[in-house]
């Protein structure tokens, strides 16, 4: 073999090695391609799987929400009423017994009301400023403390995962204001932008010093359920100053 | 007309990139307004006219030797008359390459389109210096030119590959319904296998013709597949059954947005 013929070889076995370099090249790309794919799609799956199961939370939470309250309004209201019918029905006097029959149909009322709300339908059809309203009617009924609501725009189109994230976050943002604030007044603003709509739910209770980490987990997962829907939760509070929470909805 | 013209012009090569020009304007027409000012659409077509128009002019060189010989003159080659090197030199080796890289640059996430960019710069720059220095005479071979283009096409198609192991937008997508997955595959294989060949091309036509030949023959096999995935993207809105849509095609993302409007 002459320098000729060696050095003719040498580019033949050139060019395949760098036609072979390239092929194993775009075959690993492939191969890689396929395998972050699978990974990609079971990382969607999970975090699917870990939205549905915080919506099924959140159900069974109003849902429980709903039943210690429709307790509550049998025992305090219903039975009230229906011992009052009893005592009525139980007269002789024509006229207490008509009252005892207005009693019974305000009881029918009142059950009929209740009835509706042991599903979860009542969030399909309820818009959030309509929740807000009987949730701040409730807490003013009780004597509690007074309650405001500004609305700049009717929030009822929102799709029903945001809705029920909503709902209980309010839910708990109230209860929260009510057990451990003692507020006089509570106030819920409810703004949108361009790029975001945004609920304001603001207290004149005692407040807490809100740079020190919580050690529970109701914040976080008030912030993590508003995460869930795309969402944020901010809360600022100092001490004897109130709290403030802001809940902010993309557009 | 003379054996001398079908001896220049009457080639399997040239006849196969002229048949795919014709399908290649067919379909380019046939798209709306806003695809054909996509440059998507356009930039293979521009590709497509460009290479159709210099392999005739190589083979015209070829055939009017008198106007290889003055144009070889005019460039300072008297030693070689017969060479039509500087046809291949200025377009395919250098203007196609620039093309290609802007091609590549379409197919790119956002992020790494600057790379690009920095790449055309230094090649047209480094081609510059090189040709008018006289390193590298147009009418000559000229390795370091090509193996630099074709180094920043490898380098592009990296860039390109590592996007699709690592963007969103090409995880979710099938890499065999991309088009862009093939051009560049093809890409790859072409300026691979034609490396060693276009750097020694001198030295093997002078050795072993034959084999020079040959070896030159990849690089028309590579041609016509390149040229063909190139009519396929021209025509590929009208073959949505077999390829998706590129994740970054700007005329879809507006598509999308009217849509969603």
């Amino acid at each position: 073999m002459n320098p000729t013929e060696d050095q003719i070889y040498v580019i033949i076995f050139s060019t395949l090695f760098l036609g072979g370099l390239m092929s194993t090249f775009v075959v690993a790309m492939v191969f890689i391609h396929r395998q972050r794919q699978a990974q990609n799609k079971q990382k969607l799956d999970q975090i699917k799987l870990e939205h549905e199961k915080t919506l099924l939370n959140i159900e069974n939470e109003i849902q429980q929400e709903t039943l210690t309250h429709i307790g509550r309004e049998l025992h305090d209201n219903i039975g009230q009423l229906l011992s009052l019918a009893k005592l009525n029905f139980g007269s002789i006097k024509e006229h207490k017994r008509e009252e005892g029959k207005e009693i019974l149909n305000l009881v029918i009322k009142e059950v009929r009301g209740l009835s509706k709300q042991l599903n979860l339908d009542w969030v399909e059809s309820i818009s959030i400023n309509e929740f807000i309203a009987q949730q701040l009617a409730r807490i003013e009924s009780t004597g509690f403390c007074q309650t405001t609501l500004h609305a700049d725009v009717e929030l009822d189109d929102l799709p029903k995962d945001q809705k029920l994230v909503l709902i209980r976050v309010i839910q708990e943002s109230l209860n929260n204001a009510i057990k451990h604030a003692s507020p006089e007044k509570i106030e819920i603003r409810i703004m949108e932008n361009k790029r975001e709509k945004q609920i304001l739910i603001t207290d004149n209770g005692k407040g807490f010093d809100s740079s020190q980490k919580s050690t529970g987990s109701g914040m976080f997962n008030l912030k993590k359920r508003m995460e869930t829907v795309g969402g944020e939760f901010n809360l600022t509070s100092a001490v004897g100053k109130g709290t403030e929470i802001k809940l902010i909805l993309p557009n | 007309m003379d054996s001398r013209f079908w001896k220049a012009f009457g080639d399997w090569y040239l006849f196969a990139i002229a048949a795919f020009l014709v399908i290649g304007t067919y379909y380019f027409l046939k798209l709306n307004r806003k695809e054909q000012a996509n440059s998507y659409y356009w930039l293979p077509f521009l590709i497509l006219v460009f290479t159709v128009f210099y392999e005739n002019l190589g083979a015209y060189t070829n055939y009017n030797f008198e106007f290889k010989k003055s144009v070889n003159a005019f460039l300072g080659n008297t030693e070689f008359p017969k060479y039509n090197l500087w046809v291949y030199n200025l377009t395919n080796k250098q203007i196609s390459t620039i093309l290609y890289l802007f091609l590549i640059k379409t197919w790119l996430e956002p992020s790494k389109k600057k790379y690009i960019n920095w790449m055309l710069i230094v090649f047209v720059s480094v081609a510059m210096f090189l040709q008018l220095s006289g390193i590298e005479p147009l009418y000559l071979n000229q390795p370091f030119i090509f193996s630099m283009g074709a180094n920043m096409i490898l380098l592009g198609s990296g860039l390109y590959f590592i996007g699709i192991i690592t963007n969103d937008m090409y995880l979710k997508a099938n890499p065999f319904r991309l088009l862009s997955f093939w051009q560049l595959t093809f890409l790859l294989f072409t300026y691979s296998l034609t490396y060693i060949n276009s750097m020694t091309m001198i030295y093997l036509y002078e050795f072993n013709a034959p084999l020079g030949e040959s070896i030159g023959q990849i690089d028309r096999v590579m041609g016509v597949l390149n040229k063909a995935i190139l009519v396929l993207i021209i025509a590929s809105p009208f073959l949505g059954r077999f390829f998706d849509p590129e994740p970054f095609n700007a005329s879809k993302k507006v598509s999308d947005l009217s849509t969603q409007i």
